[in-house]
């Protein structure tokens, strides 16, 4: 099935709707901890049930109805998954990451659309990270589009579902030490 | 000391001399010169790993996979076999499939539209009658595109060459193939691939392969988080420094020492479920059952020279802290020049494992390899490092030590391992034998000029007398 294709065809909320106000904060205010690696609050802002996928983007014909890598992810992560992550990075020997990278995650074209239930949202963007190391290597770009689920729970609004459609199908970046 | 001029063959010899010793001028990890060797006498004769028959299971199916800067459609005739063809139209040299994957029953060029059978045999030209006189003009019958000068497949691993006459593949994996079979023939009908995982690493494609070959050393330090933090229970308590380094002929690799225990209850620890042990056991020969039941060694990273990887780890992947699942990962360091790899790194599954353990072990792999693994993102740190300061002229005065295993005078500090049920050589304990041996087999190709080389005539205007002698196949 093709990523970018087939989603959901209905028309994005109005961009006074509180709805829509409401995802596109819940973003900028997530690549603000991004940006800034405070991974444990970032953590935070995620359902228990949380599901996060980048699958690998393949270059196919335009008649072969996909483009994703059929049994292929960078991440298919439960809440699980993403602790261990967060967790590494806390330690003082996640040498990636030490010194750390400087990132910015660029975020854009939010479209919110309402869901069945009234408590979730769905909501897309663009989002350009740009990860600079140390002093010698060039500056590297992930540049990706991302289909989210927010679900409102008693504690405020919580990414329940992403997936990250990454706009290569060869990264050039040195690893995925980030999370987009 | 500088060495310098790879075409120089006096100073090359006295590089590689010193390379066979275990001291490696640094800058072989960044030099153009040294690349280009590489790409002609290394990548121009070795056996290359490209597919696994699983990602092209049917007939048209296709994956478009390269050997340096060469594109090669791999695909499935409709016959059922598997074909590696350049990827580059016969009439002005168009890429004739852009894609990187899918199901054709043909190729038609995008230029000017000539097409291809998915076996290579051209099929259309447009305007053949009117442009080139038809048949007579120009014999379209017996043309193909041009296909891999050899390709060989050994547990449905598909690899092509460059040389058209090398060695039989299995004659190439030598004593090697009794690891290879440890990882891609668990069951008589061997793995599933799954990807892969595609990105440019600023490495140098050697180092990578070293690693993998032998590097145990390298894991209580550069890995330390991820046993901090419970995903990896054996680099702790000198459990890496107990297992063996073996080389074998034209490839080898690490293991870890598993606690005492039958074939089935080191297999167990390590997370295999029953079903997948029995197969296992019936599968694998004595001698290799023996290297889990006898000796205790479970293979872990491992390179096939020049560039094939595979690593077996058994991590946590959930909650459950006395559950471990152990993956297979595939990988190729491909060069794109004297400073960048394009790492491609596949999921590898026996075909008959259970569904909820295949799904597990894929967790395994995703949380410890490929381009989001937390095992890799810190080694790919170390080596692009490594390789840009590589690139300058003091490197040219350092020879990095690659010696450990030998006292100065060069002789191993400790006997290989007695009794050993693996094929090749064994050590215990932390050293570079295996660094030394796959840079060494490098020299020795570095060093051997190729013999001239003859232009490919497949391909070329078939005469009347040769045609539908190629595979008896007739257009
Ligand atoms: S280049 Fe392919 S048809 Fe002309
Ligand atoms: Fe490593």
């Amino acid at each position: 099935m093709s990523a970018q294709v087939d989603r959901r065809q209905m028309p994005s909320l109005p961009f006074d709707d509180p709805r829509h106000l409401v995802a596109s904060r819940f973003l900028v205010d997530e690549a603000y901890l991004l940006d800034r690696q405070r991974y444990e609050e970032w953590l935070s802002l995620l359902t228990d049930d949380v599901w996060y996928r980048m699958p690998v983007r393949v270059s196919t014909g335009r008649a072969s109805g996909f483009d994703t890598s059929p049994g292929m992810d960078h991440f298919a992560e439960d809440r699980y998954m993403l602790e261990r992550r967060v967790r590494r990075f806390l330690t003082e020997h996640a040498w990636t990451e030490d010194p750390p990278s400087r990132l910015r995650h660029h975020v854009t074209n939010i479209r919110t659309s309402p869901m069945q239930a009234d408590d979730e949202l769905f909501v897309e963007s663009a989002v350009l990270l740009f990860r600079s190391r140390g002093d010698v290597q060039p500056p590297a770009f992930l540049s990706a589009g991302r289909e989210d689920v927010l679900r409102r729970t008693d504690g405020g609004w919580r990414l329940a579902r992403r997936e990250v459609f990454v706009d290569e199908s060869v990264l050039r970046m040195q690893n995925l030490a980030v999370f987009l | 000391m500088a060495v310098h001029h790879a075409d120089n063959p006096a100073d090359l010899s006295e590089l590689l001399a010193q390379v066979r010793q275990g001291f490696v001028p640094a800058h072989v990890y960044n030099d153009e010169e040294i690349f280009s060797l590489e790409k002609e006498r290394i990548f121009g004769r070795s056996w290359i790993f490209v597919a696994h028959e699983s990602e092209i299971p049917s007939p048209g199916d296709y994956v478009v996979r390269r050997v340096l800067q060469d594109s090669f459609i791999v695909a499935r005739g409709e016959d059922g076999v598997v074909r590696a063809m350049f990827n580059m139209c016969l009439h002005r040299g168009m890429q004739v499939c852009r894609a990187e994957m899918g199901n054709a029953s043909h190729f038609r060029c995008p230029y000017h539209g000539w097409s291809y059978r998915n076996d290579g045999r051209l099929f259309g030209l447009p305007f053949h009658v009117e442009g080139y006189g038809g048949e007579e003009g120009f014999a379209r019958h017996g043309q193909r595109l041009l296909p891999a000068p050899a390709l060989d497949t050994y547990n449905g691993l598909i690899f092509v060459n460059l040389d058209p006459s090398p060695v039989p593949l299995r004659t190439y994996l030598g004593d090697y193939a009794y690891y290879l079979d440890l990882y891609t023939r668990q069951s008589p009908e061997g793995i599933e691939l799954h990807g892969p995982q595609r990105w440019r690493i600023a490495a140098n494609w050697k180092i990578g392969a070293e690693n993998f070959a032998g590097d145990s050393y390298h894991t209580p330090q550069t890995h330390i988080s991820v046993v901090e933090i419970g995903l990896f229970r054996e680099p702790k308590a000198n459990k890496r420094k107990e297992g063996a380094l073996y080389w074998a002929d034209v490839g080898g690799g690490t293991t870890y020492k598993l606690p005492s225990g039958t074939f089935e209850e080191r297999l167990a620890y390590v997370g295999y479920p029953p079903e997948m042990v029995e197969r296992m056991r019936r599968t694998w020969s004595e001698r290799q059952r023996q290297m889990v039941s006898e000796d205790g060694f479970m293979v872990s990273a491992s390179t096939l020279f020049p560039n094939l990887s595979l690593v077996h780890n058994w991590p946590r992947v959930t909650a459950d802290e006395d559950r471990v699942y152990p993956f297979i990962s595939l990988r190729t360091w491909q060069p794109i020049s004297a400073s960048e790899t394009e790492v491609h790194s596949w999921f590898a599954v026996d075909v008959n494992a259970p569904q909820e353990f295949k799904e597990r072990s894929y967790k395994a792999y995703l949380m410890c390899f490929g381009s989001s693994g937390m095992f890799e993102q810190d080694d790919v740190e170390n080596w692009v490092s490594i390789t840009a300061t590589a690139g300058g002229a003091m490197a040219r005065r350092l020879l990095l030590n690659s010696r450990m295993g030998l006292d100065a005078a060069g002789k191993p500090l400790h006997p290989p391992v007695a009794g050993y049920h693996g094929t090749g050589t064994a050590y215990v304990g932390y050293g570079e034998y295996n660094q030394r041996a796959l840079l060494s087999r490098w020299a020795d190709l570095l060093e051997r000029p190729m013999p001239g080389m003859s232009r490919t005539t497949l391909g070329r205007r078939v005469a009347a007398d040769e045609a539908g002698q190629g595979e008896g196949e007739d257009s």
